[in-house]
């Protein structure tokens, strides 16, 4: 029986006035918190280093340490730092800067060479691999290489340099002392991270958006995701197996053993094709290891999670030389995991193994085998551990420092901050917000679990407000998109702060999330993020002959047959402005038997090319599909007049968009 | 009148004054205790409640606790229970009787100047109330359908602007029975912690459960339900310790069981309170006939020490004076419906084991007002074991999952509840917390997007509470 007739609250006449009053002292609390925060937050920093570039902030030079290595003999740290674009060389005893070597734009990978005589690191932003003399702590030649190279490693003869190219999808095999490219190796989406095999014969690499579906089934948008890890022989330079990941979407660090027999890597476990209505039991993902090699047998998925505490973003992974324990870095937990290797082992021959490999269901299997976790900095990304396993080195990009780990007591020894600026700016506090889990229901997501590097996951979700299964929605690449309000598919949130606080507060984070201020800097981070560089535009931005082609079909205005094109069936009518987008919704007939509707906003068409699969749900593979098989009434702009020529030159066009 | 009060009353102070005289035993001054609250009470059943029956049959009152010294908390009362101290630790929440005949009622203490307020007025009993975030409060509502968790706001600012009606303001039933539940403490994710009896909604064994601040989710705590779980409280871990009978357990994150806390041997009572050092406040005694006392134990260490006990006396529910962390806001996602819809990943999964047939399709009953059990319908459950439905919000309801002859092959060991407007996804069929959903989309929803609607108002037949239904 409901009681609410007959209680009533003895102080509602004061609630209107306090209720003001608190919101009055709270943006008075905030706004002093603001000015006080960065002394009370940050360690101290050593000095300073110049102001690289455009990358995230351009006013403080943060380092952001994202990747780290111990040189072979362990005198020396190598610490990529990707927004001061440099690679910080400390001394591993006593952690002092013996040098700064700047590279190119936006660093990624980092790789020595066998002996340890030089140092690659991949520029992901100019397509570069800068070559380092470690004597010499210098840059001996800067190679051009893919698109947007991220891992990177030479084999152990010395003879092929091998960059995993993000925006290709390949592995470049170079020539290790002049690098020509030699050849490309097909790889997973995304391509970012190269592992060399403790005896040098394979090369293993990882990728970051799950694979397109190889076949066209009409159902693409509601299978699990796969990828995989693909396997390339080092001697020959060729791909020699494929290790299918099933419902994996976010591939990252690879480690072996010492005595190669068991491989790890880290990855993300999404569930996107079940209703998000709430976050417990791993409503929205599972984040795991897969294991493989001799000591497992046929691979197998291992959760890091537990029943109320989630072990988020897991990135960096490294086995103990005695194979006694594997270190994870969780970059949205803030957290290094600590797994039992013999107790994992005992886990894995006393379980019954389910069929398809993966213990991803059970909450409660990490209980088996994580022993620790040990809070660290911000977004700890990049791990190395000492040749004696004693000392584990953890970059915390977001914080600028290092944190160092005994791994005899499991805790932080000491943390080195780097060098940098002593205050927190706006953007950076964004920026840690945007890659931190801990606003979410148990720490389960943060933005970045689906916007991987700031970018997107290649997937399409099923979010609960509009009902179970209706209004599958692709998940949208953030760049550039600060002027192409309104958000969401359907333009439901008219700006920034109300798509990522209210909404994402309920529908996705499922508990409380951030104050006004914070919000505020997080919408300041996501609106500062640039559009990558156009790997299709040619210098000084002229077009290719098929890119004329493909401009003038974007703006024609009559059809093949001379017939006028209606004003609002023009591609260049919606797909207007700087960022290909009028901003506008429109009906263009992909409306889905399970949408509640078929007007959409007009998606803006920066670095398109990049993004797909492409339309509301992701139904079209590729963008030539929109206009084949979404398009059969030419609601979409006129397009069924084109042959396939004209449609390869206008794909040729967007993608310099 | 639940409660003869009166003598407790006078005894307490009494006491209080005699504690010199009569040596009432506080070695407060050998240890580092902070300042608390506790209950006194001349007679403490600590589960009575659950059986409808009174926890401080001879009344209680409340003790403040500071630099060892104990004295009562509130004066011109007839009766003090049940303290929850603010996360600001400037207040205090109680249920208090200003006059032995009087109901329970929730006040509200300013420890500064020591001024009361009655925080919410009720006809009925209203006991152990919790601070919510967000300028809420919880607490036990005695109704005709035994005390039910509710909350509704504290009277301070709630420094947020409430954007969903569904959820408040105003008071919100939050627990939907025809037994009583009780809050004991709100967790760090903002959930609930109560306790009912299990099987939730006709069973009498003490068990912990989970529910949102707007009556969503309910779901026991863990699955491996033992044979008396009450008092949980939320330690800095994040682990929640209870007592388990008369000892104290826990429940931690990585395991799917509750673990023995090895504590000194004795029996304990209810909640504990964990000090800024890591040491626990806990109420326990040495023997059967012995008094409950305030003892503060070291997690780990082979004995504890007693910090307050009181003859003739049964000291309680300790809380700490001091600020803490406030739990997270759940920002209620209910939308403005009557109805709930329960999307079933995979009916056939269940922690009871494999099925002993196929189902083909599940009947959901409900409870109307008068504890009636009606037969809602029925639903298909798809090859995957996968069924979504529409079903009554804020109303005790369970399924079965029949076969092709329409013989229950599995029914619910209790009754649950979906608020109105709540979207819920079950991964199986009492599968426990331990089990995370499978990544694939469900075979109904790749049919239809729409739920069988067994949230009529023409239920098919109705029987009496507790009498086996679905046939």
């Amino acid at each position: 029986m409901r009681m609410a007739g007959s209680i009533k609250n003895t102080r509602s006449d004061f609630r209107v006035g306090r209720a003001l009053a608190a919101v009055l002292g709270g943006c008075a609390a905030l706004l002093l918190g603001l000015v006080l925060r960065p002394g009370m937050e940050r360690p101290a920093y050593a000095g300073t280093t110049p102001v690289k570039g455009p990358s995230l902030d351009n006013f403080i030079d943060y380092a952001s340490p994202l990747e780290v290595l111990l040189s072979p003999d362990g005198a020396r740290l190598y610490v990529l730092c990707q927004q001061s674009e440099e690679v910080r060389v400390l001394d591993a005893g006593s952690y002092g800067v013996i040098g700064k070597i700047a590279v190119g734009r936006v660093p990624r990978g980092m790789a020595l060479s066998a002996g340890g005589e030089r140092l690659l690191v991949t520029n992901s932003w100019d397509d570069t691999l800068s070559v380092i003399d470690t004597r010499a702590l210098a840059v001996t030649a800067t190679w051009k290489v893919g698109a947007e190279p991220s891992g990177v490693v030479e084999d152990l003869a010395g003879k092929y340099v091998f960059v995993a190219n993000r925006i290709s999808n390949d592995v470049a095999v170079l020539d290790a002392q002049t690098g020509v490219e030699e050849k490309r190796l097909l790889t997973g989406r995304a391509a970012s991270y190269l592992t060399l095999s403790p005896d040098g014969k394979r090369i293993y690499a990882t990728h970051i958006y799950p694979n397109p579906d190889p076949l066209r089934t009409g159902l693409e948008n509601r299978t699990p995701p796969e990828s995989e890890i693909t396997v390339i022989d080092a001697q020959r330079a060729e791909v020699v197996d494929r290790i299918p990941l099933h419902s994996i979407a976010g591939v990252f660090h690879l480690a072996f053993s010492a005595d190669g027999r068991l491989g790890v890597v880290a990855e993300y476990h999404p569930k996107n094709l079940v209703p998000l209505a709430h976050l417990e039991h791993g409503g929205a993902f599972a984040y795991t290891l897969t294991l493989f090699g001799a000591d497992v047998g046929k691979p197998v998925e291992v959760p890091l999670d537990e029943l109320e505490r989630y072990s988020a973003q897991p990135f960096g992974v490294a086995i103990a030389p005695d194979k006694s324990r594997i270190y994870v870095t969780l970059a949205g937990s803030e957290s290094v995991l600590v797994i039992d290797v013999p107790r994992l082992m005992r886990f894995l021959r006393t379980r019954p193994r389910p069929a398809s490999g993966s213990f991803a269901q059970d909450l409660s299997a990490s209980g088996d085998y994580v022993i620790a976790r040990i809070p660290v900095g911000h977004n700890p990304r990049g791990l190395a551990l000492s040749r004696n396993g004693q000392t584990l080195y953890v970059a915390n990009r977001l914080d600028d420092t290092m944190s160092v780990i005994d791994t005899r007591t499991l805790r932080v020894a000491t943390t080195i901050a780097l060098a940098g600026p002593t205050t927190v700016s706006a953007l950076r506090r964004g920026e840690q917000t945007f890659y931190s889990a801990h606003y979410s229901f148990q720490g389960q997501i943060g933005c970045s679990s689906c916007h991987i590097d700031s970018t997107f996951d290649g997937l399409q979700w099923d979010l609960e407000p509009d009902g179970f299964g209706i209004d599958i929605v692709d998940n949208k690449m953030l760049e550039d998109i600060k002027d192409v309000a309104p958000y969401k598919w359907n333009g439901g949130n008219p700006n920034l702060p109300t798509e990522c606080g209210p909404r994402t507060e309920k529908y996705f984070w499922r508990s409380e999330n951030y104050g006004d201020l914070q919000l505020t800097d997080l919408v300041l981070y996501i609106r500062s993020l640039p559009a990558r560089p156009n790997r299709w535009r040619l210098p000084g931005h002229e077009l290719t002959p098929a890119q004329e082609r493909g401009k003038a079909i974007f703006e024609r205005t009559v059809d093949q047959f001379g017939k006028p094109i209606p004003l609002e069936n023009r591609c260049s009518y919606c797909h207007s402005g700087p960022q290909g987008t009028d901003r506008k919704l429109f009906d263009v007939g992909t409306r889905k038997l399970t949408d509640i509707t078929g007007v959409f906003k007009t998606p803006q068409l920066t670095n398109i090319a990049l993004t797909g699969p492409f339309l509301h749900d992701g139904s079209a593979r590729t963008l030539e599909e929109i206009w084949t098989i979404y398009n059969p009434e030419d609601k979409h702009g006129r397009t069924n007049d084109l042959i396939k020529d004209q449609l390869n030159d206008l794909i040729e066009y967007l993608r310099t968009q | 009148m639940r409660l003869p009060l009166a003598a407790l009353a006078v005894a307490v102070p009494v006491a209080m004054m005699l504690n010199p005289v009569f040596g009432l035993t506080t070695d407060a001054e050998q240890i580092a205790a902070p300042d608390f609250i506790v209950t006194a009470a001349p007679a403490y059943e600590p589960l009575a409640e659950l059986r409808g029956q009174e926890r401080f049959p001879r009344g209680a009152q409340l003790l403040l606790v500071h630099a060892g010294k104990a004295e009562p908390l509130v004066t011109g009362f007839a009766a003090a229970a049940d303290a929850n101290v603010s996360f600001d630790a400037q207040t205090v929440l109680f249920a208090g009787k200003q006059s032995a005949g009087d109901p329970w009622q929730i006040w509200e203490l300013t420890l500064k100047d020591r001024s009361v307020r009655k925080a919410i007025a009720t006809d009925a009993d209203a006991e152990r109330p919790f601070y919510l975030p967000g300028g809420r409060m919880v607490w036990a509502q005695w109704t005709p359908t035994g005390f039910q968790v509710q909350s509704a706001e504290d009277g301070h600012p709630m420094g947020y602007t409430p954007w969903n009606p569904t959820a408040g303001p105003g008071v919100l039933p939050l627990t939907y029975m025809g037994t009583s539940a009780f809050p004991v403490d709100v967790l760090r994710d903002g959930r609930i912690l109560f306790e009912a009896g299990f099987p939730l909604g006709h069973g009498s064994t003490p068990e912990l459960y989970l529910v949102y601040a707007d009556g969503s989710g309910v779901e026991a705590y863990r699955c491996d339900h033992g044979r008396a779980r009450w008092g949980g409280t939320q330690v800095d871990s994040g682990d929640v310790v209870f007592t388990h009978g008369a000892s104290l357990a826990r429940f931690t994150s990585a395991l799917v069981h509750e673990e023995p806390v090895q504590a000194p041997r004795g029996t304990y009572a209810g909640a504990i309170a964990e000090t800024a050092s890591g040491a626990w406040l806990v109420s326990a005694r040495a023997a059967a006939d012995a008094r409950y006392a305030i003892k503060i134990w070291q997690p780990g260490a082979t004995a504890m020490r007693t910090v307050l006990a009181e003859s003739g006396e049964d000291l309680v529910e300790p809380v700490l004076v001091a600020p803490r962390n406030r739990p997270n806001r759940h920002p209620s996602g209910l939308h403005p419906w009557n109805y709930s819809n329960l999307l079933a990943l995979d009916a056939r999964v269940s922690r009871d084991g494999a099925l002993k047939g196929t189902p083909v399709s599940v009947l959901l009953e409900a409870q109307d007002a008068a504890g009636r059990v009606m037969t809602m319908g029925t639903a298909p459950v798809e090859k995957d074991g996968s069924f979504f439905v529409k079903v009554p919000g804020d109303r005790p309801i369970r399924f079965s999952l029949l076969d092709f002859k329409g013989a229950v092959l599995r029914q619910e060991h209790g009754w649950f509840w979906a608020r109105g407007g709540e979207q819920r996804i079950c991964v199986g069929c009492h599968t426990g917390p331990e089990r995370g959903s499978e990544n694939r989309v469900p075979d109904v929803l790749m049919r239809t997007t729409v739920p069988v609607d067994l949230a009529g108002a023409k239920p098919v037949a109705a029987t009496q509470a507790g009498a086996p239904g679905g046939k």
